[in-house]
């Protein structure tokens, strides 16, 4: 059960990276005629591009999409960073997905309830965001210290539950007629969170950086976050050593739940001013990835969504642009989870075992790179 | 004249409702199987719900196109064929999240998340490259599975709706398979020297392995029948309830045979009613609007009800242990002579307290 970062997580990430690139390379060259340009597309076309033109000299172009990835990062972030808190305490808590939910409609029914304020109400729809998750995370963690319960399970079942109130919220009475089509009552203009000064840009972007300095300076400096570091390292350790273990574990969920609870505020107050009843789940897995991907360091978390958010966009120019679909950046996203997760899978053992169960002749060509070797071990030489 | 009728019509319309309920339990029957199987051997499986997916996939795609590769067969043999590309596909998929966690170090949970995410986007990736199609296979021409039709039942209608299902064309033969595959399970997991190794890996892999067992070599078995189970799943859901692949046309049911997994307290059989509540309750979202109560609500009742039991079950085990730790401190209290009356005094609480308190027994003479 441990997802604690390995020696070199920087490399071995990577390295996955690499490794799966490379493998999307491949199928692009099997199902696509332009392989190069489908590429491209997928690595640079959520980038703005500086484009001239005799008129207006130097411009950025596709601004609009870049802001969208931003905003994707955004919530990439906080999700990554409510998985964090659990999996740095060694818990599986996947309960972001249901904890954004029940938040992004707190949020809003706050927004939409309360007067402006004077443009101020957002602050109290991310405080009460941010309590709603909080306490959708505080039971998964009681159900465990309190009752065994298995907290993948509890989870996975909260989550559900969480899904289906939100919808049942929405579809019984807090909908707005006008919108056409099921959705909650959309926000005022002087409700949402105001740009920042001088930009097109929501202040809710700043999250894209004081949400992981926050969760640092959480786990770094103060007692909670030792407990949660301890405890994730070793339990009986923690249990020893008379830390309030139970006390600990739940509140690195709640703790998680917070983070997801903001994430939801950016999906009301940010993103969308207003909630469809069918807003897809699944949602807080990615932020497993983008955890995993940053091995568990809340300074990586904003560069590993911002990578994940970068590709989805690319993927959705590359759909645009080339004949490929964009369903190829989750395989993509897929093999980066498995190659990371393998942990055990160094070039070091591929080697050994390459010496000791290949003929000699064999492990020349090898070495060289050409013939047998596999699309694995040519990759990790490669990187 | 009139009652008799009304009763019959009655009668009839449950037994309709049954043939519903053995619909929407199946799938989520057989990847809770899967999931006893991979949970007992001690390797929880996270990713049913891609191996359901995958296999509906491959099922639609390999019976679709098996009368270009096999002309001149007969019908029910593509079928099969995409049947097996199908199965084969998800056990693949099983024996690579095996490969990821046994031979390569990796989370078993974050590498089933891994896997569902492949499932989830190849199966997309793939129907677009080779149907066109992002939603559906809706134009592909794939087949269903055969089912099971009881001929010269018209005389008799309830007897038919029992038999035959409420469109009266036999009950699919998966269906079938999955109730028959729970007490199957049961019989391999407890009457099986497989099955005996299985749970021995799964319950002490230490243990398991000083005898001899290789436990790797069991719990790549274990993923292999789990993938084999959750893909009959997902083959019923594409070539039976449906005859066409949908994007996520699992929706949540590998999760929800998770959770199934849990409420039937990792038996087979347990699983069988947590499966029958499960697909009862997603027959009442959709059959009973006319109760008043919301669909969200019903669908929310598998989650709760899981939630509920494992409460329950965590507090009857704190509740059994206090007794036990009782029972044991009365005797050692009483001390070794009178052993009689103790021992009938425990075996009515549990023959697993009467033996842990044995064991406690012959800890204080040791000690002073």
């Amino acid at each position: 059960m441990s997802v604690a970062p390995a020696s070199s997580p920087g490399t071995r990430t990577g390295g996955a990276i690499g490794l799966a690139l490379l493998v999307a390379f491949v199928l692009l060259c099997i199902v696509s005629t332009e392989p190069v340009n489908a590429l491209r597309q997928l690595l640079t076309g959520a980038l703005p591009m500086p484009h001239w033109s005799a008129e207006t000299g130097w411009v950025w172009q596709r601004l609009a999409r870049f802001t969208g990835v931003l905003n994707n990062a955004v919530t990439l972030t906080l999700l990554g960073l409510a998985m964090l808190f659990g999996l740095r305490a060694r818990q599986f808590s996947m309960g972001a997905d249901g904890q954004m939910m029940l938040a992004a409609l707190a949020a809003l029914a706050t927004g939409v309830w309360l007067p402006p304020l004077g443009g101020f109400s957002w602050l109290l729809a991310a405080v009460v965001a941010m309590a709603t998750g909080f306490a959708w995370g505080l039971l998964p963690g009681w159900l465990k210290t309190r009752f065994d319960a298995n907290e993948i399970v509890t989870t996975l079942m909260l989550n559900i539950v969480a899904l289906q109130l939100f919808r049942w919220i929405i579809v019984q009475g807090f909908n707005d007629p006008a919108a056409g089509f099921l959705a909650t009552p959309a926000l005022q203009p002087l409700a949402l969170a105001p740009n920042i000064p001088g930009t097109q840009l929501s202040c809710l972007l700043l999250l894209l950086v004081l949400a992981p300095l926050a969760a640092q300076a959480l786990l770094a400096k103060t007692t909670l976050g030792f407990e949660i570091r301890v405890a994730g390292d070793s339990l009986p350790f923690a249990r020893q050593a008379g830390l309030p273990v139970a006390r600990t574990v739940i509140l690195s969920m709640a703790l998680g739940g917070l983070f997801a609870g903001l994430a939801g505020l950016q999906l009301s107050h940010g993103l969308l001013g207003r909630l469809p009843a069918d807003l897809p789940a699944g949602l807080g897995f990615q932020g497993l990835v983008v955890a995993l991907l940053a091995g568990n360091e809340p300074k990586r978390v904003p560069i590993a969504a911002f990578g994940y958010a970068l590709l989805e966009g690319g993927a959705q120019a590359m759909e645009r642009n080339s004949d490929v679909p964009r369903e190829l950046v989750k395989v993509i996203q897929a093999l980066v989870v498995l190659l990371v997760a393998c942990e055990r899978l160094p070039l070091r053992e591929l080697r050994t075992w390459a010496s000791s169960k290949l003929p000699a002749a064999l492990q020349h060509r090898l070495g060289t790179g050409r013939g047998s070797a596999s699309p694995r071990a040519s990759a990790r030489e490669a990187s | 004249m009139t009652t008799p009728d009304a009763s019959g019509h009655d009668l009839l319309l449950i037994a309709g409702l049954l043939a519903a309920l053995l619909r929407a339990t199946a799938p989520i029957l057989f990847a809770a199987l899967a999931g006893v199987v991979s949970e007992r051997a001690g390797v929880i499986n996270i990713a049913l719900e891609g191996l359901m997916l995958v296999a509906a996939f491959f099922g639609v795609i390999g019976s679709a196109w098996a009368p270009q590769l096999m002309p001149g067969w007969p019908a029910w043999s593509h079928a099969l064929a995409g049947a097996a590309l199908g199965l084969s596909a998800a056990t693949a998929l099983a024996l690579l999240l095996g490969l990821c966690h046994l031979q390569f170090g990796a989370d078993l949970i974050v590498a089933g998340i891994g896997i569902n995410l492949l499932a989830a986007g190849a199966t997309v990736f793939l129907m677009v490259l080779w149907t066109g199609d992002k939603g559906s296979t809706a134009h592909l021409a794939s087949l269903a599975l055969p089912t099971l039709h009881i001929p010269g039942l018209q005389a008799w209608p309830l007897l038919d709706v029992l038999a035959n299902g409420d469109d009266r064309r036999g009950h699919p033969l998966l269906v079938l398979a999955a109730l028959a595959a729970a007490p199957l399970l049961h019989w391999v997991l407890l009457h099986t020297r497989f099955g005996l190794r299985l749970r021995a890996a799964g319950e002490h892999a230490e243990a398991a392995r000083a005898t001899g067992i290789s436990v790797v070599r069991v719990r790549y078995a274990a993923l292999a029948l789990s993938g084999l189970l959750a893909g009959l799943g997902g083959l019923y859901l594409s070539m039976g309830y449906l005859t066409l692949f949908q994007a996520d046309m699992t929706g949540g049911r590998g999760f929800i045979a998770l959770a199934a997994v849990f409420l039937g307290a990792r038996q087979p059989l347990g699983v069988l009613a947590a499966a029958l509540l499960f697909g009862a309750c997603a027959v009442a979202a959709t059959q009973l609007g006319l109760m008043n109560l919301p669909p969200q609500a019903v669908q929310m009742l598998p989650a709760l009800a899981t939630l509920a039991t494992m409460v329950l079950f965590s507090l009857r085990q704190q509740y059994r242990q206090r007794r036990t730790m009782a029972a044991s401190f009365e005797r050692w209290q009483i001390g070794l002579t009178d052993d009689e009356a103790t021992e009938s005094a425990s075996t009515s609480t549990s023959t697993s307290a009467s033996a842990s308190a044995s064991a406690t027994r012959q800890a204080p003479p040791s000690s002073s």
